[in-house]
């Protein structure tokens, strides 16, 4: 299994001279199964650029959305594949009371906010629930589960073969919780990431700016590198960076990360912030955290 | 469960997870029972009312909690636990208010009103239920 990192900005694209290291467009993961086929985790601005690489070399496509936030779904709309007859495009997501997943992603893909309708879209494109017992698809098992975010929300587990992904972009754990004393259990997110080949998770905020964003959905860093500690996961890729932080801000914090994960007993080596393009081979091994800098 | 270990317990589902987060930030009594009528957790409010903290039952069965702690009728009959409020919501699914009497663990006991509540997720599965509850005379004393 091959992860390409797309997107890693979190709520606005914040493109610009100082986020040209590590991003600005948002939240979108390329997963490359062992078969050769490609799951998308995400459809925030970053899946443009993937539409582009992919130039119709994957007709089906599944796309797994965590939650309907913009930056999560705003870059549907400008996906080359869906603007393709011959794309057959599976969208997955949260359930809502509200309504369903095809008519709640429809008031983003619908005037005034959009020139076209779903249903005007070239491609063959259907959307489904997620279900809550796990699924396949292609050589995947698939795992979805609601975590801790505002509004329906979902994390999800990938395995192919000895492999698994955990991703959980937009995750509070820590709310109205101390991590660090509670029972799995009782940890959002735990199942779903309890020794993951790698985690893909939230680490929006420094922890200094935390205070002023509890109950936001997101987490701090500490509260990030602590859930990672606590569900064992073997690496771990902080995301979905506040669109405030710029390149040096996220060097510093990257910095913040490796010494606040030795303190909790962590090799530095497996923690790495999410840099946009960045390439990572879980069948591989662990790999030289080459970004783990920003550099 | 996964490929490579298993986990070392059953997740919770979120809205249990954020009802217990919410029980233990609050000092109304507060019990939060699973889709089962397991007994998950009790916060420290409730464990002053009950006599004994969570950490020292741990999780309880609808039979053991519903006699562990009384419960009696307005007229101090012993009530079955087919007529408890929190057993009610989750056999029924919807909001129930009643007033009846808690027996501490220690044996004194403690007239209160009691509500509970199911709780139903976002894709409308069942979780469980909350109840929270006030020294009967307490309405209004803040």
């Amino acid at each position: 299994m091959r992860l390409k990192i797309w997107g890693a900005r979190g709520s606005i694209p914040s493109p610009g001279p100082e986020t040209t290291r590590y991003g600005g467009n948002t939240s979108c993961v390329q997963v490359t199964l062992s078969d050769g086929s490609t799951l998308v985790l995400d459809a925030g601005t970053g899946i443009r650029n993937l539409g582009l690489m992919l130039a119709g070399s994957q007709p089906r496509l599944h796309i797994l959305l965590t939650h309907l936030h913009l930056d999560h779904i705003q870059g549907l709309m400008f996906f080359a594949p869906c603007f393709r007859p011959q794309s057959e495009i599976v969208i997955w997501g949260p359930a809502s009371p509200d309504a369903s997943l095809e008519d709640r992603i429809g008031r983003y893909i619908s005037a005034p906010l959009s020139p076209v309708e779903v249903r005007e879209l070239p491609c063959s494109v259907s959307f489904r629930e997620a279900p809550a017992s796990e699924w396949e698809i292609g050589p995947a098992r698939v795992q979805a589960a609601s975590v801790s975010h505002r509004g329906p929300t979902l994390g999800y587990r990938i395995t192919d073969g000895d492999q698994s992904l955990a991703y959980i972009p937009d995750h509070e754990p820590a709310l109205g919780a101390d991590l660090s004393r509670l029972e799995p259990e009782w940890i959002s997110g735990y199942d779903l990431a309890y020794g993951a080949s790698l985690l893909v998770h939230d680490c929006q905020y420094a922890d200094e700016e935390y205070p002023e964003h509890v109950g936001w959905g997101h987490s701090g860093l500490s509260d990030a590198l602590g859930f990672a500690r606590r569900v064992e996961a073997r690496r771990t890729l902080l995301f979905h960076h506040d669109p405030l932080h710029s390149d040096d801000r996220l060097d510093a914090l990257c910095g913040a990360a490796a010494r606040r994960w030795e303190d909790l007993g962590g090799d530095p080596a497996c923690l790495e912030m999410a840099t946009e393009r960045r390439e990572i081979d879980l069948s591989g091994g662990p790999t030289p955290a080459a970004a783990r800098s920003g550099t | 469960m996964h490929a490579e270990l298993e986990s070392p317990g059953d997740q919770q589902p979120l809205e249990l997870i954020l009802a217990r987060n919410l029980l233990s930030s609050i000092s109304t009594p507060g019990f939060l029972v699973d889709k089962d009528g397991m007994l998950v957790f009790f916060n420290e409010a409730a464990g002053a009312l009950l006599g004994k903290h969570y950490e020292e039952t741990g999780k309880m069965g609808p039979d053991d909690w519903s006699r562990a702690f009384g419960p009696y009728d307005r007229k101090g009959r012993p009530m079955d636990i087919d007529e408890l409020p929190l057993t009610i919501a989750l056999r029924e699914g919807c909001p129930v208010h009643d007033s009846l009497t808690l027996q501490s663990f220690q044996g004194d006991r403690r007239e209160v009103e009691v509500s509970a509540l199911p709780l139903v997720a976002a894709n409308g599965g069942f979780r469980g239920a909350l109840a929270i509850f006030w020294p009967t005379g307490a309405r209004g004393k803040r």
